[in-house]
């Protein structure tokens, strides 16, 4: 029962993190149309708050978060990702989203100290 | 009630005990050798597998990531496989796939102690769209460090980025 408790403490949990980062880009951009003077406001801002709200969870882990705004144009993107790691004990978590006018990708990298 | 201070020291000595008995590197690679599950399976936590490592008392890196070496295999990464490619949707697919294995194999031949890497590489087509990158860390900044390459061709560009994170 201890370890198991102790284990949900220190676990990297994907749909907690899914679910933060989700809510990080709605709070962020919402129903906005793709303006480029803007768009580095909003990777700054959804970055941030996902960084906010994951050092919220008390957990003994690093966070890396990548986010990327593209415009929707006809124009393809290939994005890929690989670690070098522990697979016990790190994870990682990608979510998509989009708009009528943008694609956002968002990748958040956990890794235990 | 075992708690988990217990078990993990029990689970260090009994490692040690194991180790100068059969005289392997036992620790290492706890789940490939046969008899360290039977032998710590009444205690053994199913979820956690994972090596035990001892305390080591350092307080930071005995070497630093290197930066400038890391950034030299990306560019030359990069630049080998994507000279003269033209963005196609499947190729593409694979190249990003080969070029994230790639670039971290060639930094783990670097052989640096105790750091995890992520390799993150985005190849995309060049069609007059507007795009943002960008990524923020919560890390130790005295120990963990990142290097990143952008490359671009007339139909494609590619954006490579590695972290290097310190394993305390």
């Amino acid at each position: 029962m201890d370890d198991y408790q102790m284990e949900e403490k220190t676990a990297f949990i994907v749909e907690e993190v899914s679910k933060i980062m989700k809510d990080s880009v709605e709070t962020a951009i919402g129903e906005n149309s793709y303006k480029h003077s803007r768009v580095n406001q909003w990777t700054t801002s959804v970055v941030e708050q996902c960084l906010i709200q994951l050092s919220k969870l008390g957990k003994p882990f690093k966070y890396i978060v990548n986010c990327i705004i593209m415009q929707k144009n006809g124009a393809g993107l290939q994005t890929a990702s690989t670690c070098f790691w522990d697979n016990n004990t790190d994870g990682s978590c990608t979510v998509r989203w989009e708009n009528e006018s943008m694609y956002v990708i968002v990748s958040v990298f956990g890794l235990a100290i | 009630m075992l708690n988990y201070d217990t078990y993990k020291r029990f689970k260090i000595s009994l490692d040690f005990l194991l180790k100068f008995k059969y005289g392997s590197g036992l620790r290492n690679s706890p789940v490939s050798t046969g008899f360290s599950l039977d032998e710590q399976g009444n205690i053994e936590d199913p979820t956690n597998t994972a090596a035990v490592m001892e305390n080591t008392y350092q307080l930071g890196p005995s070497k630093q990531f290197p930066v400038s070496a890391v950034s030299d295999i990306l560019k030359e990464e990069t630049n080998n496989n994507l000279q003269e490619v033209k963005y196609e949707a499947q190729r593409c697919r694979e190249l990003t796939l080969t070029l994230c294995e790639g670039i971290r194999n060639r930094v783990k031949e670097l052989l640096i102690p105790r750091y995890k890497t992520v390799v993150l590489v985005h190849i995309g087509q060049l069609n007059g769209q507007g795009m943002q990158i960008s990524s923020r860390c919560l890390w130790d900044p005295s120990s963990d460090t990142f290097t990143s390459y952008s490359f671009k061709n007339s139909s494609l560009f590619c954006s490579a980025t590695v972290f290097g994170v310190y394993f305390e």
